[in-house]
């Protein structure tokens, strides 16, 4: 097999040139639908501080409070989620592991549940509006470690204790989950149904400046990694030869990542696969250099999540479908096809 | 020159290694001999910085391992295992670039592309540059491994430069024509006064490619020789349990060895 040669920003490139064309797109169709040239006049008058006509008023306001937030916290989970993907499936030396798999999702889950069900207690009061996050990331991290610490030995990743150990980490986290949903009041409960499923329908400008900042400084720093990630590769022991030290950028990709995925999912909520297939994709189009990887998937990620929700706005129209059934149904088959191709190929893909 | 001092290592209560000294010359090809679990890989790892000994020292041209910083090792010496798998389909002249990762920061430079062009050609990979590694037969892709780690230590440019290359066991899984062709480029190196310490189980083929041998037997060394007529049958005979026979190709006089077990 003969690996193309185009070079790495003329992808780029066209994948920021699709998000824009996502983007656009996205923030133009649903219930309310707004015509480009519109969206460039609220927004123009938005950053100039212009009057509206008053006709306009409405459409104006649904636009720059509703749609617009919604559309950039869709990109922005997107682009953290194809990063989240590629960082873990570099750490774990294998392309069918995602957040949900290693417990990450699972994890922030039960954190988050946590707070819905006690938020009026002494200790969330103290955290504010930063409890779900806060909570969901040591939920997260918690998970995420366990099922590393179980399936790393020797300095390899087993893959069958990887599964074995998601599969256990998972069912405590869910179980915990649905544990809190059983003894809470009808609001909490729905609050946690809602939330296992992904939504966009609560996103807020408070959602966009929180997740905003930190995807982009984790994703700043996680390029720094690209090409210890790549040595990686070889194997741990190989990776320190070449002077990179495996156990401590392993904990900080971890953390990194936990950081990252913890603060969306406060968000959203759950949103399973697009970890999964976002790098897959990638690596199929051009090369696993994450040189090459880490941007493409932030931009093929926020790209692929934009055309999600408006499929989730217009599908049972006027109502909406949760995302993560959406990213469920796309995104199992890929895994299951994945798992079928590697299995073919032997054990050369995996560290079994 | 890479000097070991009093080397212990344990795993609970067990000595893997136990009091081990040898020094490997500079310029020379330095041939780690022994029977398996004497103790050899665990010598290598040792001499090569990636695990730490619980008792005595190494020393690389002079100075002591623990002071060197991680990256500023890797620009000094390199490793080559045995088998090296990637799960994710890379091109081969991207896994060759990897050796040049201690030298360079985001970009490589323009000389960083001409050691990796050269050590493709000279492992005879330069042909399938842009294929993906895992697609490569187990021959080939050890010779890119080969160029890696050449690439990792070898600044053609600056010949004067001490570096060390360590094999560990590397032509194990090769055929002979390979195993030889790597051998070869692995001498070459002494030309740059780069230290060669190699793992090697083929005693044929150890005596013809070594200047030097280490024999381990136990964790402890069972003899420390120069050139290949200081290895003698009773020593042989003695670590690895076997009968040994000394024989002369009658084609160009050099000797060989034939083993049996009784």
């Amino acid at each position: 097999m003969t690996i193309r040669r185009w070079p790495y920003r003329r992808i780029h490139a066209l994948l920021g040139a699709l998000l824009v064309v996502a983007l656009v797109a996205s923030a133009g169709i649903g219930a309310f639908s707004f015509s480009p040239a519109a969206m460039a006049r609220y927004v123009g008058g938005w950053l100039t501080g212009a009057p509206v006509a008053g006709s306009d008023v409405l459409a104006r306001n649904v636009f720059l409070s509703l749609r617009l937030p919604r559309v950039l916290l869709a990109g922005l989970t997107g682009a953290v989620l194809g990063v989240a993907g590629t960082l873990m499936q570099g750490l774990f030396r294998n392309p069918i592991v995602e957040p949900g798999l290693v417990g990450t999702s699972a994890g922030a889950a039960f954190g988050a549940s946590v707070v819905f069900v006690f938020g009026t207690g002494v200790a969330m009061a103290s955290l504010g509006a930063l409890a779900v996050p806060v909570l969901a990331f040591a939920g997260g991290l918690g998970a995420t470690l366990l099922v590393y610490r179980l399936s790393a030995s020797f300095g390899k990743v087993n893959v069958f204790t990887l599964l074995l150990a998601g599969i256990a980490v998972n069912a405590v986290c869910t179980a915990g989950t649905g544990f809190l949903s059983y003894i809470a009041r009808d609001p909490q409960a729905r609050n946690i149904t809602f939330w296992n499923l992904g939504t966009f329908t609560t996103a807020d400008w408070r959602g966009v400046a929180l997740v905003g900042p930190v995807f982009l400084a984790c994703f700043g720093v996680a390029l720094r990694y690209a090409k210890a990630l790549n040595a990686l590769m070889l194997g741990e022991d190989e990776a320190a030869y070449l002077g990179i030290e495996p156990r401590r950028l392993i904990r900080r990709l971890l953390v990194l990542n936990t950081i990252m995925v913890a603060v969306a999912t406060a968000m959203v909520g759950v949103i399973a696969f697009i970890g999964l297939v976002v790098p897959h994709i990638l690596r199929l189009v051009r090369s696993a250099d994450y040189g090459f990887l880490l941007p493409a998937s932030a931009l093929l990620g926020a790209t692929l999540m934009e055309v999600i929700d408006v499929v989730a706005r217009v599908v049972i129209a006027p109502a909406e479908l949760p995302i993560g059934i959406i990213t469920a149904i796309v995104g199992a088959p890929v895994f299951l096809s994945i798992l079928l191709r590697e299995q073919r190929q032997g054990s050369a893909g995996f560290y079994g | 020159m890479v000097e070991v001092r009093g080397v212990g290592y344990r795993v609970g209560d067990v000595a893997i290694l136990d009091g081990v000294d040898a020094a490997f010359a500079a310029g020379r090809f330095n041939v780690i001999l022994g029977p398996n679990g004497a103790g050899k890989s665990t010598l290598l790892r040792i001499a090569a910085g990636l695990v730490a000994p619980s008792a005595g020292e190494v020393r690389l041209g002079g100075r002591a391992l623990s002071s060197f910083e991680p990256e500023e090792l890797a620009r000094t010496r390199a490793v080559l295992s045995q088998h090296v798998e990637l799960a994710f389909p890379l091109p081969v002249a991207d896994v060759v670039l990897m050796g040049r990762y201690p030298h360079y920061g985001r970009v490589p430079t323009a000389r960083d592309r001409e050691i990796q062009a050269r050590a493709l050609e000279l492992v005879g990979m330069a042909h399938k540059r842009d294929q993906a590694y895992p697609t490569l037969s187990g021959g080939e892709k050890q010779k890119v491994q080969l160029a890696r780690v050449l690439a990792q230590i070898w600044n053609y440019d600056e010949p004067r430069r001490l570096t060390y290359l360590f094999l560990d066991e590397p032509t194990s899984s090769l055929d002979v024509r390979y195993q030889l062709h790597l051998l070869d480029v692995a001498r070459d190196l002494l030309a740059y006064e780069c230290t060669v310490v190699a793992i090697l189980h083929d005693i044929n083929v150890a005596l013809r490619y070594g200047d030097t041998f280490l024999v381990l037997e136990r964790g402890r060394v069972a003899a420390a020789a120069t050139g290949p007529d200081a290895i003698t049958a009773e020593l042989l005979e003695r670590v690895f349990g076997v009968r040994a026979h000394r024989a002369i190709d009658p084609a160009d006089g050099q000797a060989f060895w034939r083993f049996s077990l009784s």
